[in-house]
């Protein structure tokens, strides 16, 4: 049974205008003058300088501050609410509760069919909204949240997914804790598989729920004009909020504004409005002020997303030449309180990343009392690379194969987990494999590790893993506009959002490229429902892929427009016209020159204006990023310490579109996985409370400037995309998060003979693993 | 968001004691635990009393006898950049360099450091627990993986998270504290309180009552000193475990031996089992062998910090190791 | 000083001694970093809860006279009062570097800093690095080296950096990782900020030439 593939960012299989016409696409670049090339940002000065507005920044004179008041506990009935007190407090503007008029409105939870109350009296999780108040402080308006007395009648709470099938547990919604059915996929015969296998593995893995944390608080500043919203959000795609807020506020589209030109951080955690940006709404609307309402830090642990945490049990056949012939995979895992793909894509690289005939897998999504998932850099991937990309390692073992060979030996060049078997435009995989293992010089530190003997504590260890990311081609809809002024200067709108991958920049050389323009005489808006394009939200590594063909298209669109009025000004074949540097040149005709400026005819219009939108994929065929990593890892064998000394990543993410944004994808994504592998996780108190530990960045621990290896290398491999689209573009963000993690313990493993199943391998884990396998031998 | 609170900026230590006039006036310093805590509201404060304007409290000056006198307002960053200090106190310099971070070695002082309050998640959260005047020490039967291993009484098992306390008790250092009945002295290893004796209290100050200074006398010819720490990452973390050394050496033999754990109780942890094997000893290794054993021989492990045992064992052991070697 | 042996003596039984109290309390002999200094007999400042402080906060070589409610962070007004939105909110606890500013010099948190507290120090903010329009060696420095991503962490990051280098202009590779190592990022760009210090410590040294 082959499945059409999840649908989590967007749709597929509409109409979309192209431009230009089929048939008539812009060509392959062949050879580039700015695409590829390292060049520091277009908003770099912005961002080093202050002058970045971020919406946290965003300020009015008559501004006031919103709080969220959230329930403290993880399965309440919220029984009375008293605001009295705190509506008498010092500042206070406005308290708001499920009881006042037009906030008695319905939420809808976004992955999936979830719908609750805005303050909804049954609280689900920690952190639920209760109440919302706006004070003309911050201060003044926590001095009154703390001010609200609620009467819970607290119930029985489960918040750990592993006892949430128990028949004792406290039941979240219907008649027992599955979101739904099993979400389950099989091709071929797993048991035939195992059958033909010489070595058949089976591993139980565990990853630990991760909270986004990016470094920009969730929330926004919301204000009224007559019957206008305006709201400036941290956000990764402002139409999506706009279409949340419209909804559930019951207002037309057109007449909610949101902006949200810069962001700090997002990570799949602001892919749409929260709570907070409607309870901004309304109170800004009770007051007559503009409201400020983003969440504190700990607000943002409980109720802003997660990777949620799996549960896994992988088990595999391989033969001893290192043909794969089964994979069979189990998980259980928890969106949270409300239906919020809790097991989104954790199986896919098991039913897509390699040959494989025969594989079986059921995913067992379950509510707990906990705040719900979103997205989160490469969804499900990361985790199911914990047990495939260990349980390959554990497989080259024991047939005594090198595990670069293994991987090589089953490079897939279709996509099998798909409806029609689709080819990949380009598969890099085997590339990625074999270029990443010589630049890190795999073959040569696996002989010197297993000739020589390690002495003292300190023990040195490689590990390797691969990946792809199950979207990362980019998708319509896109539309762009660009304006080509008399003087050479251009005006660049995109709906967009730039998360801080560099895609304001990537767009400006896209113009560049085409037009022959100077990057600082290209101008960006983005971001903007009011002002700019539509666009989807910035997420699933496509806003690259999608938006770089559509800026392409209308600045092809502009220089058709261009060269016409060269032409005629020149009095020569349009055919023969190229760009330089300002300039427009004859190939034929050298003397027939003329530079953007001085066109009489440009002059007279003002401006050119060029309209692209992206068109749809190729058909048949489908579009992957790839990539393969490799580590060395030093390991205390007394303490269980771990240090990470170097990472190589070699990934296929199509066209390098700026070297320098692109290393900065790589070393990020590298080290949000050690983060996963290392140091990170929730803890939520199980027994007594259910209440989460660690909502705070002391006690969940980010990697910090000292838990990075001393050296990254990026090793881009590009084979030269020319069918996925326009620009050869591919999607990176994301794949170069997912084998991380896996690649670290394999790399301990190398290490140690230790084999650490579960995240984070602090020496919370390590040294005990250590010291009892001390007391064994 | 702090709740509001008087505020008092005091020009003399006078000023200050007399200020300091509720259980709930607080003294502010560095601020960076203090303004933390209350944040997040978890004891109230009606004053703060600010003695950041004290000058005579701050600074490192050396005693008639070759020791150290720090005062209490000193950043731990003034401290690591001593060179007194790292001369003749290069432990304590260690341990106070592994404290936090740049910033809040900048911020904080050596005074608010050793009075810091825990960072037991369960005190630090929503949690009404017996520290906090509640009934129930929620970490026993909950999430105690960062918890003690000594010393809790089963009452109450945070750790205390302060660095530099287990290397000022090595060096046997005293803390002078002033309060409205005047000036007393009181040696590190005793400022600290267990559960046991009073599960509200981290230190033994009255109130009213500031410290305003660390003296720490010179350390015998021929110590030498160390402080190693283990983290769950490597910058702005507290101690999984820690152990701080001060070890005087005649010839190749050990004299006199001060062994102090951080991270294994609710005060810093004098281990004087190890201190009693290795005194006398050459430091070989059926000594340290014996004394890194000796380290966990009492300890008692909650459910998930059984980690712990083999953790301070192997540190023990690294440290008394290299410090044999010198 | 000579009476710490008596004192010692007591001490070990928890005795309390009225002598000394003050007279003895004090080092007394490295000081000063404050710039304000009052005598002892002045009278203490009080400021009730419900009042409001009059002071002045000295921001980029600019005073700035203001009120203040006592609980006010050092953050909030930066941000909330004088516009100075630079310096950036990220966890209002010391937890992550966001707000990083430096009080004479020195690289502290904002957000774990009284406004009133900083009455009389010098406060340089990531507005105050700049000359005009003009980006200062630090902020260069980042922007060749690609040393953020979404930028949100940045300004405490490049404060950070620049505290180091006033304190330590040629820093090893170990002292920048040390001097990174308050300042969160959750993109994950320590390695180009640690290469950005580096050509910041040469530019600051008026080596330009290339990245």
């Amino acid at each position: 049974m082959k499945v059409d593939d999840p649908e989590l960012y967007y749709m597929e299989g509409f109409p979309v205008p192209e431009t230009p016409a089929p048939g008539e696409d812009p060509k392959p670049w062949i050879e580039t003058f700015v695409i590829g090339k390292p060049l520091p940002r277009v908003d770099a000065y912005q961002r080093v300088s202050g002058s970045a507005i971020y919406p946290s920044d965003v300020s009015f004179p008559d501004m006031i501050y919103g709080v969220v008041v959230g329930s403290p506990h993880p399965n309440a009935m919220v029984e009375r609410i008293d605001t009295s007190k705190a509506e008498k407090m010092p500042g206070v503007r406005a308290v708001i509760t499920g009881s006042t008029a037009g906030a008695d409105l319905t939420w809808k939870w976004p992955y999936g069919n979830s719908k609750s109350k805005l303050f909804d009296p049954h609280c689900r999780f920690e952190g639920d909204a209760v109440a919302g108040i706006a004070a003309d402080t911050p201060y003044q308006a926590a001095d009154a949240a703390a001010a609200v007395e609620v009467q819970y009648k607290v119930l029985p709470f489960v918040v750990d997914e592993r006892k949430a099938l128990d028949p004792a547990a406290p039941v979240i919604h219907g008649k027992d804790n599955h979101v739904g059915k099993p979400d389950t996929y099989e091709r071929g015969d797993v048991n035939k598989g195992f059958a033909e296998a010489d070595v058949v593995l089976e591993t139980e893995y565990r990853t630990e729920c991760l909270i986004h944390t990016p470094m920009e608080l969730h929330g926004c500043v919301a204000r009224w004009d007559g019957d206008r919203l305006t709201i400036w959000e941290s956000t990764q795609g402002v139409y999506p909020v706009q279409q949340d807020v419209a909804g559930v506020l019951g207002m037309p589209l057109a007449k909610v504004r949101v902006i949200g030109h810069y962001m700090g951080g997002g990570f799949g955690s602001k892919l749409q409005a929260g709570k907070y940006t409607v309870i901004a709404s309304l109170l800004a609307k009770a007051t007559g002020r503009p409201v400020k309402l983003f969440l504190s830090r700990e607000e943002t642990f409980l109720s802003t997303g997660n990777r949620p945490p799996s549960n896994m049990k992988l088990k595999a056949g391989v033969k001893k030449d290192g043909t794969l012939t089964a994979l069979e995979f189990t998980c259980l895992g928890t969106g949270g309180a409300y239906q919020s793909g809790g097991i989104s894509l954790v199986d896919w690289l098991i039913r897509d990343l390699y040959t494989c005939p025969n594989v079986r897998c059921e995913c067992n999504d379950v509510f707990i009392n906990a705040g719900c998932a979103r997205p989160f850099r490469a969804p499900g991937h990361p985790q199911g690379s914990w047990a495939l990309e260990q349980t390959l390692d554990a497989l080259a073992e024991a047939i005594k194969m090198d595990p670069v060979d293994l991987r090589l030996k089953n490079i897939p060049l279709y996509s099998q987990a798909r409806a029609g078997d689709p080819p990949y435009t380009t598969t890099g995989l085997k590339e990625c494999i074999e270029k990443g293992a010589a630049a890190f010089g795999w073959k040569e530190a696996r002989k010197k590790l297993s000739q020589t003997k390690q002495e003292g504590h300190i023990r040195t260890g490689i590990g390797m893993g691969a990946c792809l990311w199950f979207v990362g081609g980019g998708r319509p809809p896109s539309t762009i506009v660009l304006k080509l002024f008399s003087d050479g200067s251009a005006n660049l709108n995109m709906g967009a959002s730039d998360l801080g991958t560099g895609t304001k920049t990537v767009m400006a050389m896209v113009v560049a490229e085409e037009l022959g323009l100077k990057i600082h005489n290209i101008q960006i808006e983005n971001a903007d429902t009011g002002a700019t394009q539509y666009a989807t939200a910035s997420g699933g590594s496509k806003t690259v892929p999608t938006e770089s063909p559509a800026v392409r298209a209308a600045a092809v669109e502009v220089k058709r427009q261009l060269l016409k009025i060269a032409a005629d000004e020149l009095k020569t074949d349009v055919q023969a016209l190229t760009i330089r540097n300002g300039e427009i040149l004859s190939s034929r005709e050298p003397a027939k020159r003329i530079k953007i400026p001085d066109l009489k005819g440009l002059k007279q219009r003002g401006v050119i204006v060029g309209i692209g939108y992206r068109g749809p994929n190729p058909s048949n065929k489908w579009v992957n990023p790839f990539g393969a990593q490799f580590c060395e890892v030093k390991v205390d064998m007394r303490t269980g310490e771990i240090e990470v000394v170097r990472f190589v990543a070699a990934q296929e993410s199509g066209r390098v579109m700026n070297r320098l944004t692109y290393d900065s994808q790589v070393i990020g994504g590298i080290t949000m996985g050690i983060g996963l592998g290392l140091t990170e996780m929730r803890v939520l108190d199980g027994n007594e409370t259910g209440k989460m530990c660690n909502r705070n960045w002391h006690d969940y621990k980010l990697p910090t400037a000292l838990d990075v290896p001393r050296e990254i290398v990026s090793v881009p491999i590009d084979p030269g995309d020319t069918e996925a689209n326009s620009t050869g573009a591919k999607g990176l963000g994301e794949p170069v998060t997912i084998p991380t993690a896996a690649v670290i313990a394999n790399a301990v493993y190398n290490a140690t003979g230790i084999r650490v199943t579960e995240t984070p391998m602090s020496p919370v884990k390590l040294c005990l693993m250590l010291a009892e396998r001390d007391r064994r031998k | 968001m702090m709740p509001n609170f008087s505020y008092l900026r005091v020009n003399s230590l006078e000023q200050a004691v007399e200020g300091l006039t509720s259980p709930e006036t607080r003294v502010l310093a560095g601020g960076t635990d203090l303004l933390g805590c209350l944040r997040d509201r978890i004891f109230p404060a009606d004053k703060l009393v600010s003695i950041t304007r004290l000058d005579k409290l701050r600074g490192i000056e050396e005693t008639a006898d070759g020791g150290l006198r720090i005062g209490a307002l000193t950043t731990l960053t003034e401290l690591i950049d001593s060179p007194k200090l790292k001369e003749r106190f290069p432990g304590l310099a260690q341990a106070a360099g592994e404290a936090a971070s740049p910033q809040l070695r900048n911020q904080g002082t050596i005074g608010g450091n050793i009075c810091q309050k825990p960072r037991c998640w369960y005190y630090r959260g929503e949690f009404h627990c017996l520290r906090k005047g509640g009934t129930l020490c929620y970490a026993f039967g909950g999430e105690n993986q960062f918890h003690a291993i000594f010393g809790t009484d089963n009452k109450c098992c945070i750790v205390h998270p302060s660095d530099p306390s287990p290397a000022l008790v090595a060096f046997e250092a005293t803390v002078r504290v002033v309060g409205p009945k005047g000036t007393r002295l009181v040696p590190m290893e005793k400022f600290h309180v267990l559960p046991a004796e009073n599960v509200e209290k981290e230190t033994v100050l009255e109130q009213g009552e500031i410290v305003t200074e660390i003296v720490l006398p010179k350390p015998a010819a021929g110590t030498r000193s160390s402080y190693r720490k283990v983290r769950a990452r490597r910058s702005w973390d507290f101690a999984l475990a820690g152990v701080a050394l001060a070890v005087a050496f005649k010839g190749d033999k050990v004299e006199r031996a001060r062994v102090v754990l951080s991270g294994a109780a609710p005060v810093p942890w004098r281990v004087k089992e190890v201190e009693e094997i290795v005194t006398g000893k050459k430091l070989d290794a059926s000594t340290i062998a014996k004394a890194a054993a000796a380290t966990v021989k009492n300890a008692q492990p909650l459910e998930h910090n059984a980690y712990k045992i083999p953790l301070f064992k192997a540190v023990m052991e690294e440290q008394l190791t290299a410090m044999a070697k010198g | 000083m000579g009476k710490d042996s008596d004192e010692n003596d007591r001490a070990s039984h928890g005795g309390v001694t009225r002598r000394g109290f003050i007279a003895s309390v004090g080092v007394g002999a490295v000081v000063a970093a404050t710039g304000v200094t009052t005598a002892e007999t002045a009278e203490p400042q009080v400021v009730k809860p419900e009042e409001m402080a009059k002071i002045t906060l000295l921001i980029n070589g600019r005073k700035h006279r203001m009120l203040v409610e006592p609980r006010w962070s050092l953050l909030y007004v930066l941000r909330e009062k004088l516009g100075l939105t630079g310096t950036k909110v990220g966890c209002e606890r010391g937890e992550c570097g966001a707000c990083t500013v430096l009080v004479n010099g020195v690289p502290r948190y904002a957000c774990l800093t009284l406004a009133i507290e900083a009455e009389g120090q010098e406060i340089t903010t990531l507005e105050g690095l700049m000359s005009g329009e003009e980006l200062g060696p630090v902020q260069v420095a980042f922007v060749e080296h690609d040393a953020f991503q979404c930028g949100y962490c940045t300004p405490g990051q490049i404060m950070a950096v620049e505290g180091l280098l006033r304190k330590n202009p040629h820093p090893s590779d170990a002292e920048i990782r040390l001097g990174a190592s308050g300042n969160l990022c959750r993109c994950g760009a320590y390695l180009n900020i640690f290469k950005a210090a580096d050509r910041a410590a040469h530019l600051k040294a008026g080596k330009g030439g290339k990245p």
